[in-house]
């Protein structure tokens, strides 16, 4: 079974790194992907139980996709893949797509995301498998038998899938550093007034003068660090987030436009 | 300061592991159901399912597009854009197709081969899993006041029975029953089948038509499950002893941490804080002991059995091969003898008509000098 579904993984990570590098959202672009690799054959052969129980083994490890830490392409290559697997699956009725209570809020948060950019083929598709009741709304993503694993093997989430960490930039941000700064300077001045000039020296110095600069230039070289990091085709994809669907980008602020916006006010 | 507390209170009944992978923390069934049904459209766990044309007209409104624009989209997600195959051709899907590339299919199709080559035929196992599926999906009942309602929740409980060492495999035999939120504990109880609710105790040979029939649960009439530090004990019959008191006195004595008891028949699954995925215990016949694990918990979907009376659900059942009469092969053993002249072996199992007719004249006089013991067959269930 561990061998199976390290397959069935592997096959899913080779559709969506083929949808990845075409820096589309597009359903089209990832049907064109799926024909390709014949991807509807992949239940072919199963027989009697074993249709179910492939089907709900191929739901658990595609839903994986549509979660984060991915990427938001990924998770609407994610997305396509499910609604592909549950429309091609030859187990009759269907097998549903487990969705686990603790991860609502990002598939909610997902869906308000591809409304702001306007990706109306991703949101058409998230509400038809709400309408087409593609859904158990269940306590955990998968079945729980309390099968100790042999291996403590962690199966790696592929690296390029992921979504760039930006919680530094969103942590400390402008209003939090001026806030900062006041504090700091009313904290100083209270300090100040009561200690007398002589000893003032010693206990006043344990707050640090240049904190907030330096809180300032530690995440502009967080920033920094990360772009280079990344290549330029990654920040195309990120950018993906906010391209409409069809036509040229519709303003959205987007959290790849907030870095950005960080980014030039402190480098004013 | 309440609303803070609340919040925390809130996020309990929201399963998270405690364990990755294996099982969760503590949750209460009926709050988690309740915030899952906070979260919702009721159109979105009714059995009902909306019209396209609505569906169709809410989408282009909502998302500000034209007609034209949602009918291109509609063609552009249309399944047909996922066939892999030439129209006019239609694929077997029993095979595995020529040639794959995908290395799940390479796989399938190496195993198909071998399967090929061997000529097995499907065994009796998966055989029965399917029967059992083929009478439970989406079954509508006759009366409306036996459907599940919308939005219950639906259990999937897996009742483990002792393990069996084989000369390979490992194979720990259960049975798996679906139950609803407002079923009692004293119900799955009735629900679970052992053996041991219907072993006859007692030497019979000298009055066989004493022996009783299948006799279940007349016994020993105690039993409970111990769930979270709470023994569930089943107080239906006057008989019936709160067989869990021994334990928590003895635990009481040694400082262990405080143990509770409640009543099987008065606590639904809805009222349990249990972990989904954590083995916990069922105990009868004074010792037999039975791992109960709480597999899932979801909502009611239109696809399930919907009728209530069908409920607890068996959907699953490990097939004990029958052990067969040792004179005619043919029917399940019922009597086991011993110090028996006419057996092959000692002791030696017979159906009732083989029993009858070797061990006693036409009168029904006991022939010789041999003990009878009522056998229950572990398959006897199947
Ligand atoms: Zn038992
Ligand atoms: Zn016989």
């Amino acid at each position: 079974m561990d061998e199976s579904r390290k397959r069935v993984k592997s096959d899913c990570e080779e559709l969506l790194s083929r949808f990845q590098t075409t820096d589309s959202v597009r359903f089209e672009v990832f049907s064109k992907i799926w024909r390709e690799m014949k991807f509807s054959e992949i239940f072919y052969g199963t027989e009697g139980r074993e249709k179910r129980t492939f089907s709900q083994l191929i739901l658990d490890t595609a839903s994986r996709f549509l979660l984060p830490p991915f990427s938001f392409q990924i998770r609407v290559g994610g997305l396509y893949l499910l609604y592909s697997l549950y429309k091609c699956q030859i187990a009759s009725p269907p097998e549903q797509i487990r969705l686990a209570l603790k991860d609502w809020e990002d598939i909610k948060k997902f869906e308000k995301d591809a409304v702001d950019a306007q990706h109306l083929d991703a949101v058409y598709i998230l509400r038809q498998l709400m309408l087409q009741k593609a859904f158990h709304f269940t306590a955990m993503p998968t079945m729980l038998a309390f099968r100790k694993k042999r291996k403590m093997e962690k199966s790696p989430l592929c690296e390029e899938f992921l979504e760039r960490a930006s919680r530094p930039q969103e942590l400390i941000n402008i209003e939090l550093l001026d806030e900062l700064s006041n504090i700091h300077d009313l904290y100083d001045k209270l300090k100040t007034s009561v200690t007398s000039k002589s000893e003032q020296s010693s206990s006043v110095n344990l707050i640090r003068k240049d904190l907030v600069p330096q809180l300032r230039s530690s995440v502009v070289d967080f920033y920094k660090w990360q772009q280079k990091k990344c290549s330029k085709r990654a920040d195309r994809l990120a950018s993906i987030k906010s391209k409409a669907y069809g036509q040229a980008a519709e303003v959205c602020v987007s959290r790849v436009n907030t870095e950005i916006l960080f980014y030039f006010h402190f480098n004013k | 300061m309440a609303a803070a507390k609340e919040s925390t209170d809130l996020n309990a009944n929201i399963p998270d592991y405690e364990y990755a992978d294996v099982n969760t923390k503590a949750f209460h069934i009926g709050s988690f159901r309740n915030e899952w049904l906070k979260r919702l459209k009721p159109s979105s766990y009714s059995y009902e399912r909306e019209d396209e044309d609505t569906f169709d007209a809410n989408f282009a409104k909502d998302m500000g597009i034209s007609a034209e624009t949602m009918a291109d989209l509609k063609s552009v997600c249309s399944v047909d854009s996922l066939r892999c195959h030439p129209e006019d051709q239609t694929p077997d899907p029993d095979v595995v197709p020529e040639d794959p590339t995908l290395k799940t299919l390479i796989q399938r199709k190496k195993k198909q081969d071998h399967k090929a080559s061997l000529k097995l035929t499907k065994n009796r196992h998966s055989l029965y899993a399917d029967e059992l599926e083929r009478l439970t999906f989406g079954r509508e009942p006759d009366a409306v006041t036996d459907i599940i309602p919308e939005g219950e929740v639906i259990l999937t409980i897996n009742v483990y029975y002792p393990a069996i060492i084989d000369k390979f495999s490992y194979i720990r035999p259960h049975m798996t029953l679906l139950m609803t939120g407002s079923h009692s504990l004293a119900e799955l109880r009735d629900a679970i089948c052992c053996v041991s609710d219907l072993q006859v105790c007692g030497e019979f040979s000298s009055t066989p038509d004493m022996a009783p029939d299948f006799i279940s649960k007349d016994h020993f009439k105690s039993a409970f499950f111990f769930f979270e530090g709470v023994f569930y004990n089943d107080m239906r019959f006057p008989e019936c002893q709160d067989i869990s008191m021994t334990t928590i006195e003895w635990a009481k004595a040694r400082n262990f941490p405080p143990y509770s008891q409640s009543k099987m028949e008065d606590t639904r699954f809805a009222d349990l804080t249990v972990k989904v995925g954590f083995p916990y215990l069922y105990c009868h016949q004074g010792d037999c002991e039975h791992l109960v694990i709480i597999t899932d918990v979801r909502l009611a979907h239109k696809n399930d059995c919907l009728d209530k009376k069908l409920y607890p659900l068996l959907t699953h059942k490990h097939r004990v091969i029958t052990k067969k009469c040792t004179v005619c092969h043919v029917f399940i053993g019922r009597w086991l003898t011993t110090n028996d002249p006419f057996a092959p072996s000692d002791p030696c199992l017979f159906c009732d008509k083989c029993f009858r007719m070797l061990h006693y004249d036409a009168e029904g006089i006991k022939l010789g000098d041999f003990l009878a013991y009522p056998y229950v067959d572990p398959g006897a269930f199947n």
